[in-house]
């Protein structure tokens, strides 16, 4: 990377109110994720600023950056990202180890996310022993354990079925009703109906509706790069 | 993060890849062992060669000289000035110098010593014996570590009585002994029997005249490879009374002093700082101890050098420790990724890598004390027999093991080899740490 300049993202300019749960639509390579990497502090913009209640991110050293990640969001990936050898419990636990908190507490806690997520009777379970939305639960509850106040979920349904998909983004939901500011990105246009905000992103750029219908209904038209270079 | 959380996640981290982390840690072990065992062997013949001298010499005495050969420098500047006065330019060991020397810092006992300065013939029945007799003045001849061959006897000498050595007593000859007769029976223990000194001195007109003591052999000196082993030794005040007989004269201790003095230091530690001193006082002062502090220079240096050549093996060690650390990060991209989102700091994914690599080194380490340790006691069973028939034949004290583990030496080992693992792990951590969170995140 960084021989060819690729701009993912340029002159997006965006507020998200707190409290609300904003879907993020757009095609691949759209540079959907990379908005969200950015909110999440795990890349940093080349230019221009991005504040989290007041907190410029983008000017953060590394440790207060790793301060945060550990405090303020939780990340949901679309491939899990669980630590293959741990087991469930262990795996919602972990989070905490970083943030100085005991064993005996991280446990317990992680055990109440657990049956929170439905997965109470999983905790021994090691990921290749569970399903994908089982996982992608397990991954929620991990999201969750240092109580932050933003959820930040990178197509969180798209390595599910329909109806998997369908109750992650159900248990998305009540975090939001619970009073978490939640922002999901998707394929997925059922998601939209948990949605108080939608963004439409189109090569980069933020796009209003029509428009970014527009593009989604002539394909040939739209500006789609070819499928390889998406991640 | 917790020191303890971070200990039992790099455990954890080091328990679920075994396999690997084992056939890493080989090297270390291999590594570590040969530096301990080399260091351990260096050790075991350093110790043996000390104790040898050790059981010929004590290590506490300190031989002090008049500085002879500075009167004999002045009297070549001096010219024709005739030897008289060049006697009193060298310094003495007088009773008031004895003195200072025994106020001296770790000085436990100074001893005077003098010799019979005439021919001393010690007789037994028919038999004679010309052994060397001198006198150290101290009361009683377990201050410098004399022993007895035969336990009836004492150390303290009275007047009239003398002490002989082992050696010394088979040493007897017959006079009238000629070629085809039987060997002379030598004495088997002197001890309690009484013996004849016939000293004799020349007067200016060349004629000898004899003089017969009768002693009393208050005990025998038990054989060291020492200098006692061939001699015998009488109070101070008899061998003054033959001296003054012999050379006409009365002995001025004030003036002429004696002919040396021994020091006995109260420890080895300051044997050789206080010979130092003694010397800048202005005398000659020998002690074995400087010998023994060569030997120890030399087995350091061969110390430095096994352990040298040991450490290149941990050399090639550590490269197996970077190399298996650099695999780990590449393997574990994504889990550094999801450290970092879930709010591991910089730091905390530098400690756990540099923790692992550590770890590595010191479970190699670990290992390489063991089995270091087992090739030790092998090394020492086989060398056992060996060194002791060779003690049998050289004299000295019997023979240490072969291989000698200091205790220091493991922690040294231990502390080295989790060194050699945490160097080793900090490119590869170092990597790791300052990893882009979403780059590593979608790392595949
Ligand atoms: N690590 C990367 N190196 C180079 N280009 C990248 C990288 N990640 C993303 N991109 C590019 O940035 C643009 C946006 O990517 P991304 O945010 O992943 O899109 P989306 O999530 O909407 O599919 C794409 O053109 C993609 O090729
Ligand atoms: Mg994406």
């Amino acid at each position: 990377m960084g021989r060819n300049k690729i701009q993912a993202l340029a002159g997006v300019d965006l507020v998200i109110p707190p409290g609300s749960f904003t879907v993020i639509m757009g095609p691949s390579g759209s540079g959907k994720s990379t908005l969200l990497y950015l909110i999440g502090g795990l890349d940093r913009p080349t230019s221009g600023s991005i504040r989290i209640s007041g907190d410029d991110i983008s000017s953060m050293d590394e440790n207060a950056l790793a301060v945060y990640r550990r405090k303020k969001m939780g990340f949901i990936f679309q491939q899990f990202n669980l630590v293959s050898s741990m087991t469930a419990l262990e795996n919602v636990a972990f989070p905490m180890r970083f943030a100085g908190v005991p064993g005996k507490q991280r446990l317990q806690r992680a055990r109440e996310l657990l049956a929170k997520v439905g997965l109470d009777k999983h905790a021994r379970h090691r990921p290749t022993e569970m399903s994908g939305g089982q996982q992608q639960r397990v991954a929620i509850a991990r999201a969750l354990i240092n109580e932050p106040g933003l959820i930040l979920a990178d197509e969180p349904t798209g390595n599910l079925d329909t109806v998997t998909g369908y109750t992650i983004m159900q248990l998305l939901s009540e975090l939001h009703t619970a009073g978490r500011t939640v922002m999901v990105v998707t394929h997925d246009v059922r998601m939209t109906r948990f949605a108080t905000h939608v963004i439409y992103l189109l090569d980069g750029k933020l796009v209003e509706r029509e428009q970014f219908e527009a593009a989604s209904q002539i394909p040939e038209a739209a500006t789609q790069p070819s499928e390889g270079t998406t991640l | 993060m917790r020191f303890f959380d971070l200990v039992s996640l790099i455990a954890y981290n080091l328990s679920r890849r075994k396999g690997r982390v084992a056939l890493t840690a080989i090297g270390v072990v291999i590594g570590t062992a040969a530096v301990v065992l080399l260091v351990a062997l260096a050790s075991g013949l350093q110790r043996n060669a000390t104790n040898q001298f050790a059981g010929v010499a004590d290590l506490t005495i300190i031989s002090v000289y008049p500085k002879w050969e500075e009167a004999m420098m002045v009297e070549k500047v001096g010219g024709g000035g005739g030897g008289g006065s060049t006697t009193s330019t060298v310094q003495q060991l007088t009773t008031p110098v004895l003195k200072d020397l025994a106020a001296l810092e770790g000085v436990e006992a100074v001893i005077a010593r003098d010799s019979l300065r005439t021919m001393g013939v010690l007789k037994y029945g028919r038999l004679e014996n010309y052994a060397y007799i001198f006198s150290a003045d101290t009361p009683d001849y377990s201050v410098l570590g004399y022993e007895l061959a035969f336990p009836e006897g004492s150390l303290a000498l009275k007047k009239g009585e003398l002490l002989i050595g082992e050696s010394a007593m088979q040493q007897f000859m017959d006079p009238n002994w000629r070629p085809g007769r039987p060997e002379v029976k030598q004495p088997e223990n002197l001890t309690g029997q009484q013996v004849k000194l016939q000293l004799t001195r020349w007067t200016n007109e060349g004629e000898t005249i004899n003089k017969t003591v009768y002693m009393r052999v208050a005990g025998v000196l038990k054989a060291k490879n020492g200098e006692t082993d061939y001699a015998v030794v009488v109070r101070m005040d008899d061998l003054t009374t033959w001296n003054e007989w012999a050379m006409g004269t009365r002995i001025n201790r004030n003036k002429e002093g004696y002919e040396y003095v021994m020091v006995k230091a109260v420890d080895t530690r300051v044997t050789t700082t206080l010979a130092e001193k003694i010397n800048e006082m202005g005398f000659n002062a020998y002690t074995p101890q400087s010998f023994v502090e060569g030997i120890n220079n030399f087995y350091t240096i061969i110390q430095i050098v096994f352990g040298g050549i040991g450490a290149i093996a941990l050399l090639v060690a550590a490269i197996g420790i970077a190399n298996t650390m650099t695999m780990a990060i590449l393997e574990r991209t994504r889990e550094i990724g999801l450290m970092k989102a879930v709010g591991a700091t910089n730091r905390n994914v530098l400690s756990i890598f540099l923790g692992e690599a550590a770890g590595i080194g010191l479970i190699g380490g670990l290992g390489g004390i063991g089995l270091a340790w087992l090739a030790a006691q092998l090394v020492n069973v086989l060398a056992a027999a060996y060194l002791e028939s060779q003690a049998a034949q050289m004299g000295g004290n019997a023979a240490g093991p072969a291989a000698y583990i200091a205790p220091w030496l493991p922690i040294f080992a231990l502390l080295f080899s989790t060194l050699v693992g945490l160097i080793s792990g900090l490119y590869p951590a170092l990597r790791a740490a300052t990893m882009i969170p979403v780059l590593a995140l979608k790392y595949e």
